[in-house]
This record gives C-alpha cells, sequence and structure tokens, in this order.
C-alpha cells in the first residue's frame, strides 16, 4: 500500500469534516494514512512544506488542509470531498 | 510593486502602500504624505491606543467589512466559531490571524496572503461559484 498522509488543522472545520471519512475508508479498506496536524505542531508543519512542490500545484498554489498526500505516487489532493472520491485516489483507482 | 510606508505631516496617519494616498482620508489634507522608514512606521503605530481585537470585536469587524459587499460571514455559527478561535490562535502563536486552513510557507510575502480576511474573490471556492464561499468558509456569497 502507498504512503498516504493527511494534513489538517485542528481549527479546519473542513479537516473535521473529512476525518470520520479516512477514519472509514481506514477500516473498509487496507489503506492507512499518516496524520499530521500543522497549525499546532512545527514538525509536522515542516513536513507539510518538504511536499510544497507536490500540493502547490494541485492546490491552488498554496499549501492548504486539508490535504491528501500519496508519496510514493507524488500526488496531493485537498479540501472536503465526497467519500466515494476520496477512496478512489488512495486506492488509486479512476474516481467514479 | 514595492511597497512603502508613508505619513501625514498633518494628522500622522500611517499608509502602507505603492504610493501615497493623494487626500488624507482622515484631515482631508491633499498632498500631505511623506515617505518614512518601516521603524518609523513600527514606532508611529505602537505607541498608540492599545487595539488589541477579542474575538468578538474581530467579528462585529468583518461583519462591518461585509456589509456593503456581495459576500457575508456564514450563517453556519459553529463553522464560524471554530474559525475564529483557529484565527486567535494563530495570531497568539505565529503574530498574523493566518487562516486556519492553510499554512503558512514562511516566506513573508506569500503568508501576507493568509492573512484574515484574505483576497479570497480570487479563490477557485468563491470566482464565478454561484455560492461561492472562500476556503475556509468563513466568508459565503450572498444569495
Amino acid at each position: 500500500m502507498a504512503r498516504l498522509l493527511m494534513f489538517h488543522g485542528r481549527e479546519c472545520p473542513h479537516c473535521k469534516k473529512m476525518m470520520p471519512l479516512v477514519e472509514k475508508l481506514e477500516q473498509e479498506t487496507n489503506a492507512r494514512f499518516e496524520k499530521y496536524e500543522i497549525w499546532h505542531d512545527e514538525k509536522n508543519a515542516d513536513l507539510m512544506r518538504s511536499f510544497r512542490p507536490v500540493i502547490a500545484s494541485k492546490c491552488g498554489g498554496q499549501l492548504r488542509v486539508p490535504t491528501f498526500v500519496n508519496a510514493d505516487s507524488s500526488d496531493a489532493v485537498c479540501g472536503e470531498m465526497e467519500y466515494d472520491k476520496l477512496k478512489a485516489w488512495a486506492l488509486g483507482q479512476p474516481a467514479a | 510593486m514595492k511597497k512603502r510606508y508613508w505619513r501625514c505631516f498633518v494628522c500622522n496617519d500611517i499608509h502602507y502602500g505603492v504610493a501615497p494616498p493623494e487626500l488624507c482620508p482622515t484631515c482631508k489634507v491633499l498632498n500631505a504624505y511623506v515617505e518614512i522608514t518601516a521603524e518609523e512606521a513600527r514606532k508611529f503605530l505602537g505607541g498608540g491606543p492599545d487595539t488589541a481585537f477579542a474575538p468578538a470585536d474581530f467579528r462585529q469587524a468583518i461583519e462591518r467589512f461585509t456589509a456593503g459587499n456581495e459576500f457575508k460571514v456564514n450563517p453556519d455559527e459553529g463553522k464560524v466559531q471554530t474559525l475564529l478561535s483557529g484565527i486567535f490562535e494563530n495570531e497568539t502563536n505565529h503574530g498574523f490571524k493566518f487562516c486556519p486552513c492553510r499554512l503558512r510557507t514562511k516566506e513573508w510575502e506569500e503568508d501576507l496572503k493568509l492573512v484574515c480576511p484574505c483576497n479570497f474573490l480570487i479563490h477557485e471556492t468563491y470566482r464565478g461559484v454561484p455560492n461561492g464561499e472562500c476556503w475556509c468558509g468563513l466568508f459565503v456569497r450572498r444569495t
């Protein structure tokens, strides 16, 4: 399984909304996300910044949360999304 | 377009921009601005009355800001309170009211784009979207 990361913010409403979907995905599939809160942990923030070239090209040129990164394929997707879209992205399948 | 600091020689209003205002918005004197250094500007701005905003003050400020605009503060009160909490946490921890739904890059000019309210009119979540909102959702288009 690819290395998947989720960057989120403690006070980000979109992140709060996505977290249960991520947990559901982890329960239903073998996908696992490393979860990093980025506003209250500078190490996590630096880790997200290290993916800036990957993330910015997919997220309006900025570092936004929530952002999901596939470290193996250097792919990223950000923002709120439907469960099926997240699942397809995480499993490397074309979205239905 | 490098921004610089300007001071009204009559009433000491401070302006930060590529050029000074022709008319001072406070004392209404024409051609009153002289360029000053960033350090001078900090002294003028730092010596005034305490203008620290509590979240409730900031809430009132953005309500006034949106009053004449095509957007408004999100009617979802729970979301607004979560965002205001993050904005003030960020100001305490990182110096500015940074958007809780983005991360600063540590590049000065780039990070100023994250200070709330940001120029969300250019966000793809707002521009051309009938029920658009800024990235974090604090501001939504009036429908």
